[in-house]
C-alpha cells in the first residue's frame, strides 16, 4: 500500500491507527455481546421449542393412553418430527417419545429400536440418568446433555389426567442449529466488524491526514525558518475554520514576519558594513592623507629650491619620517598578511620577552606592575602572534593608568583553553564607546593609530580565540583572551566566526 | 394417493357433468337450505382412504346421477357409522362384512351392493409384518406388539382374533401390545415404521398401497392370508324410501358402464359394484361365531345377540 497516510510518518499513522483500534476494539467488543445474547436466545428459543413440542403432544395423550391409543401418540410424535414447510422453523427433532411412569414405551419416534411396551433401553448411564430425571419431573422442564459433539435440548412434559401422572412426554431437539445459526451470526458479525475497522482506518487515515498535513507544512516550514529559510516557508494552506485553521493562519503571519525581520536585519548588516568600511576609508584616508600633504610640501620646497643642501639635510629625514609612518599604517592595516607566515610554536617561555619589553617601557614611571605567568612548559602557542596581543594591551594598560596604578597580567590554563587576563586600576571604558572598542583606527588617545587593539582582536580571531573585555568606569578593565591550547593554527580569515562580546 | 389420475379424470369429468353442475350447485344450496333432504353415505377411513377431492367429486357424480344431493359422511369407526345408521342420521354406508352380519334386534340395515374387486366381491385380511423382521407365523408373533385396524373390521380385527381362538389364546395375552389404527392404511404404516411388529390388514387396502404408495406397502411381508370373505358391502337403512335406494343401487351398478363411473371405480381399484345375496358373508358370520366361543366379550358392545 502506498496511501499518503502510511508514507508520512509519525501521527498521521498513529492517528489512523488509533482509530482503527478504537473502532476495531468497539466492533469486537459490541460483536461479542451481540453473539453471546444471539446465543443466549438461540439457546431460549431452543429450549422454549422442545417444552412446547413436548407439551403439545402431552395435552392429548391423557385419553390416548387411556385409550391404549398408542399409534394416535406416535402419530403425535410423527406429526411434531414432520418436516414443515420452507417457511416454518423446522426442529431438529432428534428423538421424541412417550413412557409410561415406569419407564415403558408408549410410542417412541424410532420404534424398531424402542419397541412398544417394553422398557426404555437406555444407551448409557447418562441417559440411565436422564430417564430417571425425565419421570421425577412434575412439572414441564428442559434437560441437556450431549450428542455428536454439539448436545440436545430435551423438553419434558408430564402427562397427567384428573392428577394421576399418566406418563411423559420427551423432545429432544438437537443444537445443531443453535451451532448453526451461532456460526451465521458469528460471519455476519465479524463481517460487519471488518467492514467497521477498514471504514474506521479510512476516517482515520482521511482524519489524521487533514490534520496532519497542515501540521507537516507548518514542521518543514519551521525547520527552513531553523535553517534560515525565511524565503522558502510556503504559507500553510488554510482549509478549516477549527484551531487548526486557527494555528495554520498563525503560522503564516510568524512566518510572514520572520521573513520580514530577517530582510530588516540583513539591510542593517549591509548598512553597518557599509558604515565601517566608510570608516576604515575615512582613517585610512586621513593617516595616509595628513603626512603626504606635508610630504608634498616639503618635495615642492626642494624644487623650488634646488640645490639647496641646507633644505635638503633638512627635509629628506622628515620626508622619510613621514614615508615610514604611512608604510606603519599601511603595515598594520595588512596585519593578516604579515602574520601568516609566522606559524611558529613556542613555548611559554617567549611571554618573558614581553614583560622585558614592558618593564623597559615603564622606565621609571611609578607603576606598580604584576607579573603571573602559570603556564606550563609543554603548552604550546603561537609565539609571535601572542606576543603581539599581550603587548599590545599591556601597552594600553600602561597609558591607560595614572601614576601609582597598577597593571597586571595573569596567564593560566583552563581545560584545553590559555586564558590570559590584562588588568588596570585605571579610568575604565565609557559604555558609549565600548562596541567601537577594536573598530580600527577607532582611538581616544591624541597620537594614537586606533589600530592597537584592532590589531589584538584579529590576531585573536585568526588563533580561534575569544577576547573579552570587562570595565567599570573608575575602577578600571580587564581584558581577558581565551585560546585553545596544543592545537595547530588556522590563519585564516574567521572573523564570522571570532566573538568579541563588550560589557 | 391417486391425485394424477384424478386429475387426469377430472377434465373429462368436468367436460361431462358439465351441464349438471348448476344441478350440483342446486343440490349444494338445497342441502344447506334443508328444502331437499340431503342422500347421506357414512364411510369410515378403513374402507376408503381419505381423498376429500375424491369423495367430492364422486359425490358430485352420484348426486347427478340420481338426481338428489348426495354427501359423504366420514366417521372414525365401524361403530360410529352403525350408530348413526341406527338413530336414522345416514341413508346409506359402507361398512365391513362383520358389522353385516352382527345380528341386531331389529335389523335396521339391508344390503345394497357389494363391490367387486379384481373379478370378485371377495378379498382377504393378510397378517404383515415388517419386511426386514424375522416373524414367518402368527407364533412368532407371540409376545410382541401387533397393530389392529377396527375393533369391528373382519380383516383387521375378527380374522386374527379368530386365528389366536382356535389357538385358545386371546389377543390381549398373546401379544405385549394391541393397539387400533382405525384405518388400513395407517396399519400398514404402522407395521413399515416397526411401530408394530405385526398387523392384520385388508388385502383391497394392502394391495391398493402397492399401488399408489409403494415404499409404504413394500416395507411389508405377508406372512399369512385367510381365506376370502365378503367384501366390505354398501348397505341402506331400513326406512329409507325404496326408490330412493333403488336409484342409488342402479347408479351404482351402472358406475362401470359409463366414463366418469369408470373412472370413480379406477380410483378405487374396483372392478363394478354388484349385486350379490348376503350370503356372500356367510363365511365372516361362521368365524365371527365360533371366535365369539373363546373371546364372548368381542363386540360385545354391538347390540348383538348369539344366533
Amino acid at each position: 500500500m502506498k496511501l499518503p497516510f502510511i508514507r508520512s510518518r509519525g501521527l498521521s499513522v498513529k492517528f489512523a491507527l488509533a482509530i482503527t483500534a478504537v473502532v476495531a476494539g468497539v466492533a469486537f467488543t459490541i460483536g461479542a455481546v451481540t453473539i453471546t445474547l444471539d446465543w443466549q436466545r438461540f439457546q431460549r428459543e431452543l429450549e422454549d421449542r422442545a417444552l412446547l413440542f413436548a407439551h403439545s403432544v402431552a395435552i392429548t395423550a391423557p385419553e390416548a393412553i387411556l385409550r391404549n391409543d398408542y399409534w394416535f401418540l406416535f402419530k403425535s410424535l410423527k406429526k411434531i418430527s414432520a418436516k414443515a414447510p420452507e417457511k416454518v422453523k423446522t426442529a431438529p427433532i432428534i428423538t421424541g417419545m412417550v413412557l409410561d411412569p415406569t419407564g415403558k414405551v408408549l410410542a417412541h419416534l424410532h420404534p424398531s429400536k424402542n419397541p412398544l411396551g417394553l422398557r426404555l433401553r437406555n444407551a448409557n448411564k447418562t441417559e440411565e440418568r436422564l430417564t430417571k430425571t425425565a419421570l421425577s419431573v412434575v412439572s414441564p422442564a428442559v434437560l441437556e446433555g450431549d450428542y455428536l459433539n454439539v448436545g440436545f435440548v430435551e423438553g419434558v412434559a408430564p402427562i397427567y389426567s384428573d392428577e394421576v401422572l399418566l406418563g411423559v412426554v420427551r423432545i429432544r431437539l438437537s443444537r445443531e442449529e443453535l451451532y448453526l445459526k451461532a456460526q451465521r451470526s458469528t460471519f455476519i458479525v465479524f463481517g460487519i466488524t471488518l467492514a467497521l475497522v477498514v471504514l474506521g482506518s479510512l476516517l482515520g487515515a482521511a482524519i489524521s491526514q487533514r490534520i496532519t498535513s497542515p501540521l507537516t507544512t507548518m514542521a518543514e516550514g519551521m525547520e527552513a525558518v531553523g535553517r534560515g529559510e525565511y524565503s522558502n516557508v510556503a504559507p500553510v494552506q488554510v482549509h478549516q475554520d477549527d484551531e487548526l485553521g486557527d494555528l495554520a493562519q498563525t503560522f503564516n503571519k510568524m512566518a510572514e514576519d520572520l521573513a520580514d525581520k530577517k530582510q530588516l536585519e540583513e539591510q542593517m548588516t549591509v548598512s553597518e558594513k557599509l558604515v565601517a568600511l566608510g570608516r576604515i576609508t575615512a582613517g585610512v584616508a586621513h593617516e595616509v592623507n595628513n603626512p603626504l600633504a606635508g610630504l608634498i610640501n616639503l618635495i615642492d620646497t626642494l624644487k623650488n629650491h634646488p640645490g639647496d643642501m641646507l633644505l635638503m639635510a633638512r627635509y629628506v629625514p622628515q620626508l622619510e619620517k613621514g614615508l615610514n609612518r604611512i608604510k606603519g599604517i599601511v603595515q598594520s592595516l595588512l596585519i593578516e598578511l604579515r602574520v601568516e607566515e609566522a606559524q611558529d610554536s613556542n613555548d611559554p617561555s617567549f611571554l618573558e620577552d614581553v614583560k622585558e619589553i614592558v618593564e623597559a617601557e615603564i622606565d621609571n614611571r611609578n607603576i606598580n606592575f604584576i607579573w603571573e605567568n602559570h603556564l606550563n612548559d609543554n603548552i604550546r602557542l603561537n609565539g609571535r602572534r601572542v606576543q603581539q596581543v599581550v603587548h599590545n594591551l599591556l601597552k594600553n594598560a600602561i597609558q591607560a593608568i595614572p601614576v601609582n596604578g597598577t597593571v597586571s597580567f595573569l596567564c593560566f590554563q583552563d581545560g584545553d583553553c590559555v586564558v590570559i587576563e590584562v588588568s588596570d586600576n585605571g579610568p575604565g571604558i565609557p559604555p558609549e564607546i565600548r562596541s567601537q572598542l577594536f573598530d580600527p583606527f577607532f582611538t581616544t588617545k591624541p597620537n594614537g593609530t586606533g589600530l592597537g587593539l584592532w590589531i589584538v582582536y584579529r590576531l585573536v580571531e585568526s588563533m580561534r580565540g575569544v577576547i573579552e573585555v570587562e570595565s567599570e568606569v573608575g575602577s578600571g578593565t580587564v581584558f581577558q583572551v581565551t585560546l585553545p591550547a596544543n592545537e595547530s593554527t588556522h590563519y585564516e580569515d574567521n572573523s564570522q566566526h571570532g566573538h568579541a562580546a563588550t560589557g | 394417493m391417486p391425485i394424477k389420475s384424478v386429475k387426469a379424470a377430472y377434465l373429462i369429468l368436468c367436460l361431462l357433468i358439465a351441464p349438471a353442475i348448476s344441478v350440483g350447485a342446486f343440490s349444494a344450496d338445497t342441502a344447506r337450505a334443508k328444502s331437499v333432504k340431503p342422500i347421506r353415505v357414512g364411510l369410515t377411513a378403513v374402507v376408503v382412504r381419505e381423498n376429500l377431492r375424491f369423495l367430492d367429486q364422486w359425490s358430485r357424480y352420484l348426486s347427478k346421477k340420481i338426481g338428489l344431493p348426495v354427501e359423504f359422511v366420514r366417521r372414525r369407526s365401524y361403530r360410529e357409522v352403525m350408530d348413526l345408521l341406527d338413530s336414522g342420521q345416514l341413508e346409506f354406508a359402507w361398512i365391513c362384512g362383520f358389522p353385516f352380519v352382527q345380528k341386531r334386534e331389529p335389523e335396521f340395515i339391508k344390503l345394497l351392493a357389494v363391490p367387486v374387486y379384481d373379478g370378485k366381491p371377495l378379498y382377504h385380511s393378510f397378517i404383515i409384518v415388517h419386511k426386514d423382521s424375522p416373524y414367518q407365523n402368527l407364533d412368532d408373533l407371540k409376545g410382541k406388539s401387533f397393530a389392529f385396524s377396527d375393533p369391528e373390521s373382519n380383516s383387521g380385527y375378527l380374522f386374527p382374533q379368530f386365528l389366536l381362538a382356535m389357538k385358545g389364546e386371546k389377543s390381549e395375552n398373546f401379544f405385549r401390545s394391541t393397539f387400533f389404527t382405525y384405518n388400513h392404511a395407517e396399519t400398514v404404516e404402522a407395521v413399515a415404521e416397526q411401530f408394530a411388529d405385526g398387523a392384520a390388514v385388508d388385502s383391497y387396502i394392502w394391495e391398493y398401497l402397492q399401488h399408489y404408495n409403494p415404499s409404504l406397502a413394500e416395507k411389508t411381508r405377508v406372512i399369512q392370508q385367510s381365506p376370502p370373505f365378503g367384501f366390505p358391502p354398501l348397505v341402506y337403512r331400513i326406512g329409507v324410501d325404496q326408490d330412493i335406494v333403488r336409484r342409488m343401487k342402479t347408479v351404482l351398478l351402472e358406475m362401470s358402464g359409463n366414463m366418469a363411473g369408470r373412472h370413480f371405480l379406477d380410483g378405487l381399484k374396483l372392478d363394478r359394484f354388484g349385486n350379490f345375496s348376503p350370503r356372500l358373508f356367510d363365511g365372516i358370520l361362521d368365524m365371527s361365531l365360533r371366535t365369539r366361543k373363546v373371546v364372548p366379550e368381542i363386540s360385545s358392545t354391538m347390540k348383538v345377540t348369539a344366533n
